[in-house]
């Protein structure tokens, strides 16, 4: 198992090589510079000073010691300022992070507390309303774009109840109470888009299991319903909605982008989106690779979880 | 719904859609007189609305205390206001800071077009005959915010002269500050400013939002301003995070007794439109910005208390900006042609729901009383298809040709607005526009450096009130705040003539003859545009919108005088 770890831990350096110089090209094809999008409201700064700011931020250096000089900072964990704000880019991450850990975290567990007992559910009551209402949920949550259902909730929660989370950001430390006001809508948007997916995975693999042999012998032991389910159907259907939840990872990420904006949270995707439309490139090089370990990581451990899962398999 | 935060500049009005049908009867008489060669209502160049476009102060006694909290689109790209005019600084700038001179407070207005200057951090100024020299007296015992390391010093002459050079030096105000050939301070509460030519209008220039007087300590101490603000304003910056808010506590030692009102003013940041609705909507923010009647309307159904003030449309920010050095549109009969072909107010009936003005770049009250009606606007701002067709074809171009236009989308109707004009000049003239829509940066990118061919949808910056700004900044052939590369001699002898002038009546004269240049030139060829409408809270007092200085943005030191009336 370690040496498997190992080995997976030494391939992620070629994945976050390639992603850093893709990250790097990109940002560089793009037309306009951070300087630009500072300028872009006043207009009035001449091409000799725009040059003289360009140089105080070493954006005039050739693109080949611009990335070495980014790939060293972030080696030595040293992702430097933001050209645009002069930040520190630890100091913004350290902020926006948790923001978004949070965010994805009550998503993730939202999503799954939702899709797991619809899934079953609907695969225990296979074509009847139950069934019928539970795909209906999925598919709900697959066509709803997380902008539309966010923007309709917070507009009708102000219509009707005269209340929307509040506004600002609260750290779950600083006041519990108000921190789940400001996260439960947004995790609740993302987390319904998750669920769909996992839903229709665990009904499917769910139904497939339950046609098992191993299942029809335990209902001719007279086992409870419940037992055989939960404990010896769904532990061997979950493979493949572990495998759904650790892929959709990447999209809810990218999902925090929209709803953090719609719901004024601080996090990472807002923090990265500015940073592209203002290309301010050490904030979205530094964030982009932050993402890309996340993911590699994270796919690492959905990995290891097979093996929780299912004790046949084996790393080698 | 869309809220009106992010337009860079000016303002707008709007009408009901029942009032709109009643007095589509009138404009349709109007439309009539038009084609027949009579002037048409001016209502049609500026239709009215249903709200009131000035709203006095409270004749109550102000009340002291209580927070202010605003959803805002903005934040702030950096604190240093070397570095930018944003208007996302400027909402915060111009509380925590002073300006040598200022214009009137919504309490001291008299409508909101009043532009009469006050004394900010100078009590007096004098030009000299040859307005080269101005001298300004300032305030004595104007005290910085009383906070590491500036402690609550005074300020002195000295502060405004370090400022000036600091701004000339470099940044987004050297333009204006370059303009200063040498500076004295013959004592401590008297600054003498040298220009290098003669402008009678340079006061206006140091009342400008953007001119703000930030301290000398904090410069040499970081560097930059990038990340504390520290100055004499009504209010002391106590907390910003960066996308998240901003926090102004009042400043107990402001040299204006008893001013601000209010203890606290917050700043939340809320990128999206509906979400600031929303906040409005519950009570968590107490001003709005609309952009169009239909979205006042639907708000006023569950805020029905809340208090509206259309904002009267003084200028249009956007407008086709033709490449007018090169062919086929360095040849004055295309522009006028193409103006001609465009129907502006198809655009204004159905884009902007019967309430916009037709388009106009510098404010009207620099050169007439009254809004202007759309004869005013001369000949080739009337939707002439026929004689389009035939100033295209004197010009060789019966057929038509192809060209581009690129853009960034600053308000949700602005694309509908480019897919009609690009709908008109096929159309009428044959001319195949191709569109292309860009993100911010790579817009403002492309369009500032000049390297472009073709068109753009064009603007002009948002912040300036002055009519020095307004003419002579932003169409002087020599200024790099000259967006619309207009080069015409003429305009660059009215513009530098203008400034020589201190006669009221002349300098409204010299304006007019610009605007009528302008638009029988077609040098900058202007599109419908409507400001909206500002929205607070029934307990907000003296909050009325002035013109050219949003109160929540470029104006926002009107803020000073708000109360609450809780």
């Amino acid at each position: 198992m370690s040496i498997y770890v190992m080995r997976r831990l030494l391939l992620a350096i070629p994945v976050l090589l390639l992603s850093s110089l893709v990250v790097f090209g990109l940002m560089r094809v793009m037309p306009g510079d951070a300087l630009t999008a500072l300028m872009a409201e006043s207009g009035n700064v001449s091409p000799r000073e725009l040059q003289k700011l360009r140089k105080d931020l070493r954006l005039d250096l050739p693109y080949h010691e611009q990335y070495l000089h980014w790939v060293w900072q972030m080696v030595t964990f040293n992702p430097g300022r933001s050209v645009f704000t002069g930040d520190a880019i630890s100091t913004s991450l350290k902020k926006s992070i948790p923001v978004t850990i949070e965010l994805a975290a009550m998503a993730i567990v939202l999503g799954v507390a939702l899709a797991i007992p619809l899934g079953v559910l609907s695969a225990t009551r296979q074509d009847k309303l139950s069934d019928y209402i539970g795909r209906l949920v999925a598919i709900s949550g697959l066509s709803f774009p997380d902008f539309w259902l966010g923007t309709l909730i917070i507009t009708f929660a102000a219509i009707w109840f005269s209340w929307m989370p509040p506004l600002g950001y609260t750290s779950l430390w600083e006041s519990p109470w108000r921190n789940l006001q400001q996260f439960l809508l947004p995790a609740a948007v993302l987390g319904l888009r998750l669920s769909a997916a996992t839903m229709r995975m665990t009904r499917s693999t769910l139904l497939e299991v339950l046609r098992e042999d191993y299942v029809r012998t335990a209902w001719a032991k007279g086992l409870g319903e419940r037992l055989i389910i939960y404990k010896h159907a769904l532990k061997n259907a979950l493979i493949p909605v572990v495998t759904i939840v650790g892929g959709q990872l990447g999209t809810l990420l990218a999902g925090t982008v929209i709803v953090e904006t719609i719901f004024a949270l601080p996090g990472m995707g807002r923090l990265t989106v500015e940073a592209i439309l203002f290309r301010d490139y050490p904030v979205v090089q530094t964030n982009v690779m932050l993402v890309a370990a996340t993911l590699v990581t994270l796919n690492l451990l959905v990995d290891l979880t097979y093996a929780w899962l299912d004790p046949r398999i084996r790393y080698q | 719904m869309s809220t009106n935060d992010q337009a860079p500049g000016g303002t707008r009005q709007a009408m009901k859609r029942r009032d709109f049908l009643k007095r589509a009867g009138w404009g349709s008489v109007g439309v009539t007189g038009l084609i027949i060669g009579a002037s048409r209502s001016p209502a049609l160049a500026h239709p009215p609305s249903p709200y009131p476009s000035w709203t006095p102060a409270s004749d109550k006694p102000p009340k002291r205390g209580g927070l202010l909290t605003r959803a805002s689109a903005w934040d702030p790209p950096v604190l240093d206001p070397r570095l930018t005019n944003s208007v996302g600084l400027s909402q915060i700038a111009t509380l925590v800071y002073n300006r040598l001179l200022r214009y009137p407070f919504t309490d001291e207005a008299k409508g909101s077009a009043d532009l009469t200057l006050k004394g900010d951090l100078a009590e007096s100024w004098e030009g000299s005959a040859d307005f080269k020299t101005w001298t300004f007296k300032l305030r004595q015992g104007v005290k910085w915010h009383n906070v590491p390391p500036l402690k609550g010093r005074e300020l002195v002459a000295d502060d405004i002269k370090y400022c000036y050079e600091a701004y000339a030096q470099e940044g987004v105000q050297s333009f204006t500050f370059q303009e200063i050939d040498g500076m004295e301070t013959p004592d401590k509460y008297t600054i003498r400013i040298h220009l290098k030519t003669p402008n009678t209008m340079f006061p206006q220039n140091v009342a400008e939002a953007v001119t703000t007087i930030f301290p000398r300590e904090v410069l040499e101490e970081d560097g930059d301003l990038k990340q504390r603000m520290i100055g004499t304003g009504p209010f002391i910056l106590k907390e910003h995070e960066r996308k998240v808010k901003v926090v102004l506590r009042r400043n107990p030692d402001y040299f204006e007794k008893g001013f601000p009102y209010i203890d606290e003013y917050r700043i939340l940041s809320t990128p999206d439109a509906a979400t600031r609705l929303a906040a409005f909507r519950t009570g968590q923010s107490d001003i709005l910005g609309l952009q169009s009647l239909a979205d006042v309307e639907t708000l006023r159904k569950t805020n029905p208390k809340a208090v509206v003030q259309e904002v009267t449309t003084v200028l249009a920010p956007f407008g086709l900006n033709l490449r007018a050095d090169k062919p086929p549109f360095n040849d004055v009969r295309v522009r006028r042609a193409i103006s001609m072909a465009i129907d502006r107010q198809k655009q204004v009936d159905t884009l902007f729901e019967g309430h916009a003005m037709l388009g106009w770049g510098i404010p009207y009250f620099y050169w007439q009383d009254e809004l202007p009606s759309a004869s005013d606007l001369g000949p080739y701002w009337q939707y002439r298809p026929e004689e389009a067709k035939k100033l295209m074809a004197e010009a060789g171009h019966a057929n038509g040709f192809e060209t581009t236009l690129f853009y960034y989308e600053y308000f949700p109707q602005m694309t509908s607005q480019i897919q009609l004009v690009q709908q008109d000049l096929k159309r009428n003239l044959n001319i195949e526009l191709k569109i292309t829509k860009q993100d911010y940066t790579t817009y403002f990118g492309r369009y500032a450096d000049g390297k472009w061919d073709g068109t753009a949808w064009g603007f002009q910056t948002g912040y300036a009130v002055s009519r020095d700004e307004r003419t002579y900044h932003y169409m002087h052939s020599k200024s790099p705040k000259n967006y619309f590369r207009v080069n015409d001699p003429v305009v660059d002898d009215l513009a530098t003539k203008l400034r020589q002038t201190p006669d009221h009546a002349e300098q409204q004269a010299l304006t007019k003859k610009i605007v009528e240049r302008e638009h029988d030139q077609v040098l900058r060829m202007w599109m419908p545009y409507d400001a909206g409408f500002l929205i607070w809270q029934p307990h907000a007092r003296n909050i009325g919108q002035l013109d050219l200085r949003g109160n929540f943005g470029y104006g926002s030191s009107t803020l000073a005088r708000l109360w609450l009336d809780k």
